[in-house]
Parts: C-alpha cells; sequence; structure tokens
C-alpha cells in the first residue's frame, strides 16, 4: 500500500530540449538524475515524439528530436514518462501520478523546465468551437497530421503563423488569410538577429514561398475583432490596428473559414516556481512573468534552477544550452567534479548567448503588445473557465479588486480548472491598465496552487484500506 | 506633546470610539453592530477583510464538527447566516442541509455516540441512525458504514463570498475601513488607544479611539503582546480541497466521528473536503504549502465516505490558518488590566458561530448583559515564567 | 493525390503509412478515428467540434490548446474525466459529454 519512492540528487521537470539536456548534463557529471514529463517520450512541444500508427513528419525538427531522445535513453538519467506531477513541496520532493499509481521522489536539487503556454488575447467570440490555438494547429499537422479545417484562418503574430499557414497549404488545406499584428517593418527589424540562423531564416523564407504561391492573402496590422457561426462554419471579422495591437478606424473585412487558428505569443509556464515561492518579475519580452535568476539558471530559492523557454523566451536551440548550463551549474553547486570546470561553463554561457539570439527576435515579436487588451470588447469572456467576461472584471476593479487574487477572489476570474494559465496574463493587463499601475508587478500574478493540473481523486488516492489511513488525534469534544 | 493641543493634522482622523483590530469575521461583525449601534468605529486589517480563515475555510456550518459547549453560539449563528440578507444585506449563499457524522469502525461508533450526546446536552437536536436510514439521507454513502448521528439543521456557505458581503454592510453603517493596514504598536495614552501602522507607509496609520477591540485571528498572539498581555496562540495551518464540478453525489454535509473529514457539495456541483489536515504555514509567512502525505490521507477519507468521489478531479488545494488557544476553547470578553479592551476569537470552527459571537461582544461594549456568556480570556493569561507553548493540538500529525 | 474518400479523410494529410480506420463513439455515434490519434483531433476532424458546455452560460466549447493546459476539452470516456486532446483513440472506445451540472449561483 505504502507509495513508490526513490531518492535522487536531481529533478527535473520537464523533457523538451531544455530538460532533457539539463539532465543529460547533470547526469554526465556524475549525479543521480529523475525527469519527469507527462508525455510518453522526451522531445516537448518543439521536438514532439511521434505516434505509432502516424507517419511522422519528416525535417530537422524530427532529427533533432530523435537524437535528443536516443541521447537521454543512452544516458543514466531515470526517466518518468507519462508521469504528470501534481505537487512540488520540501526541499524537494515530487509528487506524481502515473499508470502504476501515485509516487513521489526527492532529490537535493530541482530544474524546472516546463516550457510555455500559448496567449490568445480574447476577441468576440475566441471561445466558439472550432477556433483553436496556433500552437494546437501545429500540433495538429505535425502530430496528428491532420488539417486544422478545410480551409483555414490563421491569425497572430510571431513565427507560427507562416509555420502553420505553410504546413497547412503543403497538407492540402486552403488558407484563408493571414491576419499579423505585426507590419513588414516588425519583422525586418528582426532581420539583423534572424542572419545568425540561416537555417532558420532559409526555412521562413521557404514557407513565405508556399504561401505566396498558393495566393494567400496577408493582413499585415490586423487583428480578429470578432468570430461567428454561420450555417456549420465560420466568419471572421478583421479590423486594422496600430503598433500597439489597439483597433483603429478602418475597414473591416470578412472571412468565411472553417478553422481559425489564433495564437499572440507565447508566455513562459511559471506554476512551479511561483509554487516554490521563487521571486518573480514581469518581463514583456521573455513573454510574461519568469523566475529571476542569474545567467546560468540559478533563482532566488537555493538549489532550484530554471532553464528553457519557461524562463524566458529565447527558442529552441537556447533551450538546449540553458539546460546544458543550468545541469553545469546544479552540477557545480551539487558538488560533483565530472567536467564541471569553469572552461566548460564558460564555453556553454557563450553558446548560449549566441543561440538566444534568434529565439530573443522572435519573442519581441510575439510578446504582448501594450494596446492589445484595451480593444477587448465588455461582453467578451476573458476567463473561460468562468465565463466571466470583460465587464465583469472591470466592475470588480472599480469596486476596489485592484489586485489579481482579489479580482479571483470577487469574481471567480482565474479560479477554474485551468488555474488562471489562459486567461492570466490577460487579466493582470486589464487590471494594470484599469488602475492606472505602473508595473505588472504592481498588480501581482495569480497565486500557484496545488494540484499543478486537475488529477483525479483516485489518482491520488491508490489503493487503500480504511484502516491503513494515519488518522491523526480524534478532534476535542 | 500635550494630546490637548493636537490638531488634526497631527493625527489624520479625530478620534475614534472603537477601533477594531482585525477584519474578519468576528471583527468586522463586532464592529458592524457597533457601528448601527451609532459608535464611531475604525476596522483596520491587514490584508484585505476576510481574506485569511473568515474568506478561505471551507463554509461548514455543521453542530456536528462544532465543540458541545459551543453549540448553543452555533446555533443562534446559523439562523444569522441563514437569515444574512435581512441582517447583513447581503449573503454567503449560506444554504441548510442535513448534516450526518459517520462511524466506519467499533472505535468511531463509540466516539460517536459520546460526541452526540455531549452536542445533545447542549441543545443540539442529534438522532442516531442505522446504516439503511442513513442511506435514505445519503444514497451515495458507502454502505460499510456502522453508524451515523444526524443532525437536520446543519448546512454551509460560500467563505470566499464573506468579504463582499460585509463590506457593503460596513460602509453603508458608515464604519471607516483601513485595508492593508497591519498594526505595529499600540500605545495606552490617557483615556485612549493609539494604533499604528508600518512608519514606510506614505500616509503612516495612527489612529485614537476609547475603546479597542483585538480581533485578529493567529496574530492575536503578536498583537496582545503589543497590549503587554501574553497569551499564548496556536496557529493551525488546515488544508482543504475543492473538486470541479460533478453531477449530485451528495446532498448533506458529511463527518466522520474523528471530527477529521467535513465534506459538503455546493449548488454549482464542486465538492469542498476539509478536516484540519494540516499543511506547511505559520503566522509569520502564512500559509507556504500542502503536505502531500496529508493530502492523501483527507482524500481516502472523503472516497471512503462518498465512493463516487473517486472519479472526482481535484481542482484546487488551498490552506486556511486557524487560531487555537491552550484549551482550544475561545477568548471573547474584556481584557483583563485594561480598560476599554477587549478579544474576540480562537473559536473552533469559527466561521460557523462567528457572526453571533461578534453580536454578543458588541452586546457586551454598549454596556449589556450579552445573551449568552462569553469566554474569559483571562484563564489563558501565561505567568511569565512558565510560558509553554499550548499542549500539541489534536489536529497536529505525530509523524 | 487521391481524392479524398470521405469528410473525415478530408482532414487527414495524406499518409500512406496511416493504420487503418477505428471506431470512436461519442454519445453513442460512431465516428471513423485512426490508432493514436487523440480523442480531440479524431472529432474535430470529424466535424464534431463541440465537446461540452460552459459552466455559466452554457456556451458550446471545443478543444483549444491542444497541449493539456486549458481544460476546454474535457469528456468522459469509461465514467472517468479526461483531456480529450491528451488522451489516443483505442478501438471502440465511448467517450460521451462531462454530465456537467447544477445551476451556477
Amino acid at each position: 500500500m505504502s507509495e513508490t519512492t526513490a531518492a535522487f540528487d536531481v529533478i527535473v521537470l520537464g523533457g523538451g530540449p531544455a530538460g532533457a539536456h539539463a539532465a543529460i548534463t547533470a547526469a554526465a557529471a556524475g549525479l543521480r538524475v529523475a525527469l519527469f514529463d507527462e508525455n510518453p517520450a522526451a522531445g516537448g512541444q518543439v521536438y514532439r515524439a511521434p505516434i505509432d500508427g502516424i507517419a511522422p513528419a519528416r525535417g530537422a525538427d524530427r532529427t533533432a528530436g530523435d537524437a535528443l531522445r536516443r541521447e537521454l535513453a543512452a544516458s543514466t538519467v531515470t526517466a518518468f514518462f507519462r508521469h504528470p506531477v501534481w505537487a512540488v513541496t520540501g526541499n524537494y520532493r515530487v509528487d506524481a501520478t502515473g499508470p502504476n499509481g501515485p509516487l513521489y521522489c526527492t532529490a537535493r536539487a530541482l530544474i524546472v523546465a516546463s516550457g510555455t503556454t500559448e496567449r490568445v488575447v480574447p476577441f468576440e467570440g475566441w471561445t466558439t468551437p472550432g477556433v483553436i490555438g496556433l500552437a494546437a494547429a501545429t500540433i495538429l499537422l505535425k502530430s496528428q497530421h491532420m488539417l486544422p479545417g478545410r480551409s483555414t484562418l490563421v491569425a497572430g503574430c510571431g513565427p507560427l503563423l507562416a509555420a502553420v499557414a505553410a504546413k497547412t497549404i503543403e497538407g492540402g488545406g486552403k488558407v484563408e488569410a493571414i491576419v499579423d499584428l505585426a507590419s513588414t517593418g516588425d519583422w525586418a527589424r528582426s532581420m539583423p538577429a534572424m542572419l545568425g540562423r540561416l537555417d532558420l531564416l532559409r526555412q521562413g523564407f521557404k514557407w513565405w514561398r508556399t504561401i505566396r504561391r498558393a495566393g494567400t492573402p496577408r493582413y499585415a496590422r490586423h487583428t480578429i475583432v470578432r468570430v461567428e457561426p454561420v450555417g456549420g462554419r465560420l466568419r471572421a471579422t478583421l479590423a486594422p490596428c496600430d503598433a500597439a495591437g489597439r483597433v483603429i478606424d478602418g475597414e473591416h473585412t470578412t472571412v468565411l473559414t472553417d478553422c481559425v487558428a489564433v495564437g499572440h505569443g507565447l508566455t513562459p509556464s511559471t506554476e512551479i516556481t511561483r509554487l516554490m515561492r521563487a521571486e518573480h518579475r514581469y518581463s514583456r519580452s521573455a513573454g510574461g512573468w519568469i523566475a529571476v535568476a542569474d545567467a546560468d539558471g540559478r533563482t532566488s530559492r537555493p538549489l532550484l534552477y530554471v532553464a528553457g523557454d519557461g524562463a524566458g523566451i529565447a527558442g529552441a536551440a537556447a533551450a538546449a544550452t540553458h539546460g546544458i548550463l543550468a545541469g553545469l551549474a546544479c552540477a557545480r553547486d551539487l558538488g560533483a567534479k565530472d567536467g564541471v570546470c569553469d572552461e566548460r561553463i564558460a564555453r556553454a554561457r557563450v553558446a548560449h548567448r549566441n543561440a538566444a539570439r534568434f529565439g530573443h527576435a522572435m519573442a519581441n515579436l510575439m510578446a504582448l503588445r501594450p494596446g492589445h487588451v484595451d480593444s477587448i470588447a465588455p461582453n467578451t469572456i476573458v476567463c473561460r473557465c468562468e465565463d466571466v467576461t470583460r465587464a465583469e472584471i472591470d466592475a470588480a476593479c472599480d469596486a476596489g479588486a485592484h489586485d489579481v487574487n482579489q479580482l479571483k477572489a470577487w469574481t471567480r476570474c482565474g479560479m477554474g480548472p485551468c488555474q488562471g494559465r489562459t486567461c492570466g496574463d490577460i487579466a493582470g493587463e486589464l487590471l494594470m491598465r484599469r488602475t492606472g499601475a505602473h508595473s505588472r508587478e504592481a498588480v501581482g500574478c495569480f497565486s500557484a496552487r496545488t494540484p499543478l493540473r486537475p488529477v483525479t481523486v483516485e489518482a491520488l488516492t491508490g489503493d487503500f484500506s480504511y484502516g491503513d489511513i494515519p488518522i491523526p488525534k480524534a478532534a476535542p469534544l | 506633546m500635550s494630546e490637548l493641543n493636537e490638531t488634526v493634522h497631527d493625527t489624520l482622523h479625530k478620534p475614534f470610539d472603537v477601533a477594531v483590530v482585525g477584519g474578519g469575521v468576528m471583527g468586522c461583525t463586532t464592529a458592524l453592530f457597533l457601528a448601527r449601534a451609532g459608535m464611531r468605529v475604525a476596522l483596520i486589517e491587514r490584508d484585505a477583510l476576510c481574506r485569511a480563515a473568515s474568506g478561505v475555510n471551507a463554509g461548514t456550518l455543521t453542530l456536528h464538527m462544532t465543540r458541545a459547549a459551543l453549540v448553543p453560539y452555533a446555533i443562534h449563528a446559523w439562523k444569522m447566516w441563514m437569515e444574512a440578507d435581512e441582517w447583513l444585506g447581503e449573503g454567503v449563499l449560506a444554504t441548510a442541509a442535513p448534516g450526518l457524522s459517520l462511524a466506519f469502525t467499533e472505535n468511531e461508533r463509540q466516539l460517536l455516540r459520546a460526541r452526540a450526546a455531549a452536542r445533545r446536552e447542549y441543545g443540539a437536536e442529534i438522532d442516531l441512525l442505522a446504516p439503511n436510514a442513513a442511506l435514505e439521507v445519503e444514497p451515495g454513502l458507502n454502505p460499510a458504514m456502522l453508524e451515523a448521528a444526524y443532525c437536520a439543521t446543519d448546512g454551509f456557505a460560500s467563505a470566499y463570498l464573506t468579504g463582499r458581503a460585509y463590506r457593503s454592510a460596513l460602509c453603508a453603517a458608515g464604519v471607516q475601513i483601513f485595508e492593508i493596514a497591519p498594526v505595529t504598536r499600540i500605545e495606552q495614552l490617557h483615556g485612549r488607544y493609539r494604533v499604528h501602522g508600518p512608519h514606510t507607509a506614505s500616509a503612516p496609520l495612527r489612529i485614537d479611539a476609547a475603546r479597542i477591540v483585538m480581533a485578529g485571528g493567529v496574530w492575536l498572539e503578536p498583537l496582545l503582546a503589543m497590549l503587554d498581555i501574553h497569551i499564548p496562540v496556536k496557529t493551525l495551518v488546515n488544508q482543504l480541497i475543492v473538486t470541479e464540478r460533478m453531477p449530485p453525489v451528495m446532498r448533506t454535509v458529511l463527518s466522520i466521528a474523528n471530527g477529521l473529514l467535513s465534506m459538503k457539495q455546493f449548488a454549482n456541483g464542486s465538492v469542498v473536503i476539509g478536516g484540519g489536515w494540516q499543511g506547511v504555514g505559520d503566522r509569520e509567512r502564512g500559509p507556504v504549502e500542502t503536505i502531500p502525505h496529508n493530502l492523501t490521507g483527507n482524500l481516502r477519507l472523503a472516497q471512503h465516505v462518498i465512493p463516487a468521489l473517486a472519479r472526482a478531479r481535484v481542482a484546487r488545494i488551498w490552506l486556511g490558518l486557524e487560531s487555537e488557544t491552550a484549551d482550544a476553547m475561545p477568548m471573547i470578553g474584556a481584557l483583563p488590566g485594561l480598560d476599554n479592551a477587549y478579544v474576540i476569537g480562537c473559536v473552533h470552527s469559527g466561521y460557523t458561530s462567528g457572526p453571533y459571537m461578534g453580536k454578543l461582544l458588541s452586546q457586551a461594549i454598549l454596556g449589556n448583559p450579552p445573551e449568552l456568556p462569553l469566554f474569559d480570556p483571562a484563564r489563558l493569561i501565561a505567568a511569565p515564567a512558565t510560558q509553554d507553548a499550548p499542549a500539541l493540538s489534536h489536529r497536529e500529525h505525530t509523524q | 493525390m487521391p481524392a479524398p474518400k470521405s469528410e473525415e479523410d478530408a482532414m487527414r494529410i495524406h499518409d500512406p503509412h496511416r493504420a487503418a480506420a477505428i471506431d470512436l463513439f461519442f454519445d453513442g455515434k460512431r465516428y471513423a478515428a485512426h490508432a493514436g490519434e487523440s480523442i480531440a483531433a479524431a472529432l474535430f476532424a470529424a466535424g464534431v467540434r463541440s465537446l461540452r458546455v460552459s459552466p455559466r452560460l452554457n456556451q458550446p466549447r471545443g478543444m483549444f490548446c491542444l497541449m493539456g493546459s486549458c481544460q476546454e476539452c474535457l469528456v468522459m470516456v469509461d465514467g472517468r474525466r479526461v483531456l480529450a486532446c491528451q488522451t489516443p483513440v483505442v478501438t471502440g472506445m465511448h467517450v460521451e459529454t462531462v454530465p456537467e451540472t447544477g445551476i451556477d449561483v
């Protein structure tokens, strides 16, 4: 009946490029390392492992992902795949559920590489079935080998726009239009940084060639203001916007489509580091709230490290180098000797700086634009889980809720199953702008809570009998 | 500097009739009734109204979990919660429901009977039910139960609505509310109390009042020390669990004879599970984190009682701080050795009887004999030489 | 590229190595899926995009983030609540809408 448990030197949370490399590096330095991920294999979002029965897409991502999975398998890392982590406590204990019941592991150090989630700034009708994220469309295309729709409208900002559009066209689907918050000038300004990765630049040009050949119109400096269901399809209304993402006067365009794939950037997942009460700060260019960390990933809490996009958007290549850095830092801090010399760390820092250049440029294109939330109409839902509208948030703010946790208590915004992952950035931005606060820090971020994701009671209780439950002394009479 | 020469510039506000330190349900209710009786009231709260215990508890309104001696108070308070729309103006979705306490072993059956008998002595109407009778009241129960204690007049409320409900009433009654204002120092001047907030604030808090009510929950120990009164107050760190919305799986308020489970299902389908299992935290840092082992224990009890819960998804776990005195009984009344100084707090299942306790204290402060006896704090004052920590609370895990 | 055999096939990128079609049931209706696909993706491809209703406003909701974060694609499989986007289809699988309940006050 007792839970399975094991002790390690370091536990890595997240099996994407950052986490996998951190684990591999720490293990190579002689440490006992465990890695947890809810997915069936390493790779994270960017290098998703192929699914049995579905022919894998070929390409650079597949090659890199396979190499990563091979390297991890060849290491001494104990990998717990299909093990969603629901609690992280103490110094440090990781509780997870798995195919064989609940289990927990302990370690002296923790490396958090939990990646990102996608940000979608709400618009009227964004909750209509058929409206999905850009990252979701990417998963459909790459992992499920499916088109998002017979015809798809691709909207938002950042590099995923071209990727999703091109892959949809290559897969035999139609892209009605690309709706980009950015202007061509925004992209041009990213050029210098993009030159550091000619391979990715080439990839981008190939995508645009595919898009141009298909005759797909592109609406630069435009945003979706409304989606309505129309006879089994979706009608999207586009409007021009300014550089700050605010809707401006101008001609509205309607587009009829089957699927709307929309995404307004990636935002780091910081639930675990917030749960661990590490210090955080808000950085628009990094994608949102991030743990305060040094160059090697050390947070404000001893022996707690962050790596990868979850520490601030810097792209897949930088995730790998960051993971290596965190693995080295952790190994050094724990006193492991093998191969953790100053020279190696210095080289790893240089590699990381170089790798991050491209990713940072992309991050800037994906950053939340300061006026974007202004255009959210009062009746538009902001918190999907609890059906809380912008009007209700504004009213609570006017009634005195000046920090997001007070807002949560009064409106239930952020109290639902997703725990504010989807609405948190938007709610904080709305509150900051309405209270006239100088910074996002002034309105705070949602308190992180256990469980990290919803988990069934039986997954936590496992097999037990009544007599086994260790009951504290009875209450006083 | 003589107080007689102080102008309004020196103090930010004219002296109040009473300063209530602590904006939970105890402090808010006391402040409300005093204001309605004509007093000029300042309510000083370290965070936001009802954000601590009063806003995060499980909302259980049950006589089964109330200490026997507090049953008469809880019965009055139950009525107040159910009729909150009338006296408070806004409710906390208080819902009446029968309450069942359960026994699954012989030991628990003995405990169940003893607890039911003790509560009956104090006026609770509690009957014992055999399993098939209990299953008629609550069909989803684990049929392996041996016996149940049944109380028709239990219920529950949505604690997180408490702050909002009191805020409107307090404002309407003219209470001056000071939030994000932790008290750092209290001076005893001639005929009045001067309550200070932190120096660092741009407009430092300094409030004079003829009377003072200490209603600071787990922070009562350091607060009372500011008046040179030393009463050890233990901080319990209670874990609470809420599930996602479920189809109806229970319709009563459920507990177990040992007092270590509380469960109810709200109108929106979510189930809140509590029972005093401990997490990590203290009054300096506040709630810190869960103890997974205790969480599992709590959930196992819940699943054992209502097997259908196995398939529920746990949405959120949080912690609340509850105050407890050395004898686990409240301290409510005039503070010894001081004039016009009062304390209210440390009531087990304090939310259940909160509004009534506040009402009673306000009666005493207004010079009327309270309807029911208060709880003399003098009994708890630790002799300076022997300041032992209170005996291990029943909720402490021994491992 | 061969002409699509059905609505569902049209949504799937042509792939000669894709596993054979299997049956998937949603609220009693039969749909075609392929082993390894997530319930959410398979239903989406079949044109079933509404999976549940929102708690207060009772609006139709379906998959959104596809990465297990937004919790919108909650469905019931064998009486268990699972995220459709994180659950692979197996042959003959019976999926039901979650019985959301209670009036939200």
